[in-house]
């Protein structure tokens, strides 16, 4: 039995027609071709498959596609259209990229979170993080880089 | 020396696309008519094979075909030829293929896996080592012995003893005869996973023509590509394996480990790709462990701090295939020493088929397991004799003209222990340990290291330069990027040779074997050296063809030309010149006429005079050596027994640092992973040999918040001979004093001598209780 599912995916319509369960992490990478979101757990750990639903993170992998009807979703290919988001260069600037596997879900986390508040503690961007798993680079570069997104972020918004 | 690009930073050439989520990794390819594999894992980790029953599974809905190893043949390996694709008669271990869906989608190679029957006859189970070595253990390999291997490695038939090596030199007893102080100890460092965020997975694609299309997230698709062309006896030329980009690997990625199993279920589908990517749960279970060593270590030494001799027995539970887990115990023989002068060694390590996953490189490969015992028994032994262990250490540390366990000998050029330990010993003597108060206890300690490479007789590394005619280089390379920063050190040191901005070099990210130079394997923190060494040698050719091209233009002898990159002109007045874009594709007289060649070159470099081992274990296998020292503050709250790092120290001889940003970022995340080992990670393996946290729930890799709240990290820059502007490799060693700096602060803070790893709060809390009572 199919289900139609109608959302807005990376600021488009969109309706996709579902026959089984399915993650949102599946849907995007195997029916819709985003590749952008990574898997890297398959069990809403590690992180590297966060997409933003309805301005929230959230894990995708773990995110049923059934309860996709009218939300709203961001993907990184919906910050990665042109020019390098501040997030991305701050990330990129402080040496936070190395295999670059867990980033996509890294940006996707501060945008969420700096949208929702972008003036964040620095408590509040080591919470976020925390749910996010990096193997190469022991977090040091992204907590940096993180900061100096808050204040791109910031400073974009002030003009 | 004085550089103009070496030492400074520079951005990656690949982090954008990264963080756009742009760069394709293996899962990211679709290629038309692909088709999705699904492999079954076995219910026992040692067990005969009766029947397997496919008929259902072959009747689900989209599947193309259902393998199993019934009509396979061959086995392979790069050391021991002891693995096989896919189970025959018998599985091993718990992550075992023993049959494989092929379909339309993964849905429904996945709904179809769970209709294949399969009838066992279980079979006694060992996981331990020393439970595989005991008379009347059973055997998991009945033909170990009659395997191909390389010479240097020496199974036990009829036993579980893969490999058995020793080194000798000089004469443990005497060292036990002259010694004042004995010590003895067992340590352990437990099976755990390299666990990079991305999965393993291949897509092997046979095609009609007869050859052999294979994409892999490998360190080594030249391997890949002759062990397919020999098992599917089609010559090397005609496979051609690809790597796209890598999201992190740290050893578990190199030597082959699922591609023949992909291979074989794609041999089943002919004329069309066939893809498997792991799932975590695969990846922890059916890909490669790293580690499961347990040292036992003796030390003699006399009453003055002189060490004389060291003993060493080290029981790898290497898992149920050795091929790529013998050589690090190897590893974890010789370099068991640590950085220290012992005129008598004894090293025995035993590499032991057990009913695990099979164990591989996992960065550090044999170092962190044998150096937490030496660095650890040495505080133990201090103690022992009332000595500082600082000072003990320096005592003994190994260094110009003396001669380690392989019996090479050491010169300036392999670097300073000794002043890499020094600033680790100021960095935390920066600030006293505070006192213990109501919440927490606190500890200090430190660990030196040292690491060899791991190589092979034909481990070079090859290189293509380019110099366009617009000024702008291309370098074609075999090496391959996992996140530790190659390619900006390609650049960097081709910048540097050539004298042209790196961001004019262009460094190719998809590794070919088709089109790429080279390279045995991308492993042992040996690209810095051996690839850079061969950037170096290309480049150099390249500026001989261009001055011999400027020759025609300036009628003048090559050996009189100058190079500075932009112009190449007569040394002897310099005015008279040519631009080097000119002469890039050969030089043209003004008539047209053109002579000379085009400013490329090819190249490679290897160790120099690496060897195998002789009868005494020894040899040249070791030839470039990063030293180091590490060292750290944590507390440990009272209540919970949690371990926070507040600050460590490590300190590296790296001969000359290229990229400042990028070498920091190597050092914290390589220790956040000794840190995870120490404190966290261990692969949980029943009895049954049924792994019971095969996931990132349990399996708990350390998060931000777990990371040390202050990392100093400092370099030594002892210029190497090897490496290009006399940089030296740093990738594996920032785990290898993890471990044994973090439990002998632990001894530091709260005055328990823990042997193995991870050092859990709810040990901690165990053992402070069993002190408390007075135990």
């Amino acid at each position: 039995m199919k289900e139609k599912v109608s959302f807005r995916l990376n600021g488009r319509a969109i309706s996709v027609e579902l026959d089984r369960e399915m993650k949102l992490l599946e849907l995007l990478r195997e029916e819709l071709n985003l590749t952008g979101t990574k898997c890297g757990c398959d069990n809403g750990v590690c992180g590297a498959c966060t997409v933003i639903l309805n301005g929230k993170a959230v894990k995708s992998c773990v995110t049923s596609s059934k309860k996709l009807e009218g939300a709203d979703v961001l993907t990184i290919e919906g910050l990665s259209v042109s020019a390098v988001h501040p997030i991305q260069q701050a990330l990129v600037d402080s040496g936070s990229v190395q295999c670059g596997f867990c980033t996509p879900g890294i940006v996707m986390e501060l945008h969420a979170l700096f949208t929702a508040n972008p003036g964040a503690e620095d408590a509040e961007i080591m919470k976020v993080l925390d749910r996010h798993l990096c193997r190469c680079t022991g977090y040091e570069a992204i907590l940096e880089g993180a900061k100096v997104a808050r204040s791109l972020v910031s400073a974009l918004l002030k003009r | 020396m004085d550089c103009l690009y070496v030492g400074k930073d520079f951005q990656r050439p690949d982090a954008i696309l990264k963080a756009q989520g742009k760069s394709v990794f293996l899962d990211d390819i679709r290629l038309p008519g692909m088709l999705y594999a699904e492999i079954l894992r076995p219910e026992y980790a040692h067990a005969k094979i009766i029947s397997i029953d496919t008929s259902a599974a072959e009747a689900c809905p989209g599947v193309v075909a259902v393998v199993t190893g019934a009509s396979c043949s061959y086995i392979y390996g790069d050391n021991i030829a002891d693995q096989i694709p896919m189970a025959v008669d018998k599985v091993r271990h718990i992550g075992e293929a023993v049959a494989a869906v092929i379909a339309e989608s993964t849905h429904q190679a996945r709904e179809a896996i769970k209709h294949i029957v399969v009838q066992y006859e279980p079979l006694p189970v060992q996981v331990d080592a020393l439970d595989s070595m005991r008379p009347g253990a059973v055997l998991i390999h009945e033909k170990n012995g009659e395997y191909w291997h390389l010479p240097a490695i020496h199974p036990v038939p009829g036993t579980n003893i893969a490999g058995h090596y020793r080194l000798k030199k000089g004469d443990f007893e005497q060292a036990l005869a002259e010694a004042d102080f004995v010590i003895e100890e067992e340590f352990n460092y437990p099976l755990i996973s390299c666990a990079a965020i991305e999965t393993h997975g291949a897509i092997v694609w046979f095609q009609n023509d007869g050859t052999i299309e294979c994409w892999s997230n490998s360190q080594c698709p030249f391997i890949i590509r002759d062990e397919l062309a020999h098992a599917y006896q089609v010559p090397s030329a005609a496979v051609r394996v690809r790597v796209p980009e890598i999201g992190g690997s740290f050893g578990y990625k190199s030597d082959i480990t699922i591609e023949h199993t992909v291979a074989w279920i794609a041999s089943h589908a002919k004329g069309r790709p066939v893809k498997w990517v792991a799932s975590r749960k695969a990846d922890l279970e059916s890909t490669l462990l790293g580690r499961g060593i347990r040292t036992r270590m003796k030390i003699a030494a006399r009453k003055d701090g002189k060490f004389l001799g060291i003993q060493v027995r080290s029981y790898h539970s290497t898992g149920a295939y050795a091929d790529t887990g013998v050589n690090v115990s190897h590893a974890a023989g010789h370099n068991a020493t640590g950085p220290y002068v012992f005129d008598h060694c004894d090293l025995q390590s035993f590499t032991v088929y057990t009913n695990t996953p099979p164990v591989g490189a996992c960065r550090g490969y044999g170092h962190p397991e044998g150096q937490f015992a030496v660095e650890r028994l040495i505080d133990m032994l201090a103690r022992k004799m009332g000595m500082d262990p600082f000072d003990l250490r320096e005592m003994n540390y190994i260094g110009p003209g003396s001669v380690n366990a392989l019996g090479e000998k050491m010169y300036v050029a392999n670097g300073s222990v000794r002043n890499c330990a020094e600033k680790v010993r100021k960095a935390l003597s920066a600030s006293p340990k505070p006192a213990e108060d109501e919440r927490f206890f606190y500890g200090r300690g430190f660990a030196a290291n040292m690491k060899s490479p791991k190589g092979a007789p034909f481990q070079t590394k090859g290189c293509i330069l380019k110099r366009n005619k617009d000024g702008s280089v291309t370098v074609t390379i075999g090496g391959l990027e996992v996140g530790q920063g190659l390619r900006t050190v390609v650049q960097q040191v081709a910048g540097e040779a050539l004298q042209v901005p790196p961001h004019k070099v262009r460094v190719n990210f998809e590794v070919d074997t088709l089109n790429s130079p080279y390279e045995w394997q991308t492993i042992g923190s040996m690209f810095t050296t051996m690839g850079g060494r061969a950037i170096v040698r290309a480049a150099n050719r390249v500026i001989a063809i261009l001055k011999k091209n400027a020759s025609y233009a300036l009628r003048c002898d090559e050996d009189f030309i100058g190079y500075d990159g932009q112009w190449l002109f007569v040394l002897s007045d310099p005015d008279c010149r040519i631009a080097v874009n000119d002469v890039a594709l050969g030089y043209m007289f003004p008539d047209g006429v053109t002579m000379g060649e085009l400013a490329q070159a090819t190249s490679d470099a290897r160790l120099p005079r690496y060897s195998g081992f002789d009868e005494n274990g020894q040899g040249g296998a070791g030839v470039s050596y990063t030293f180091g020292a590490q060292g750290c503050d944590l507390r440990i709250e009272k209540s919970t027994g949690k371990v926070t790092i507040d600050h460590f120290v490590s300190c590296f001889d790296v001969g000359k640092v290229i990229n400042p940003r990028q070498i920091r970022g190597q050092v914290t995340g390589g220790v956040l992973m000794g840190i995870g080992a120490s404190l966290y990670e261990k692969l949980e393996i029943g009895p049954d040999g049924k792994i019971t946290n095969p996931h990132f729930g349990k399996y708990h890799l350390p998060t931000a918040s777990e990371a040390p709240r202050l990392s100093t990290i400092e370099f030594v820059e002892t210029p190497d001979v090897v490496g290009p502007y006399g940089a030296r490799g740093v990738g594996e060693h920032p785990v290898l004093g993890a471990a044994p700096s973090i439990l002998n602060a632990v001894y530091d803070a709260i005055g328990i001598e823990f042997t193995d790893i991870p050092v859990t709060p709810t040990r901690i809390l165990a053992a402070l209780k069993l002190k408390g009572n007075g135990k």
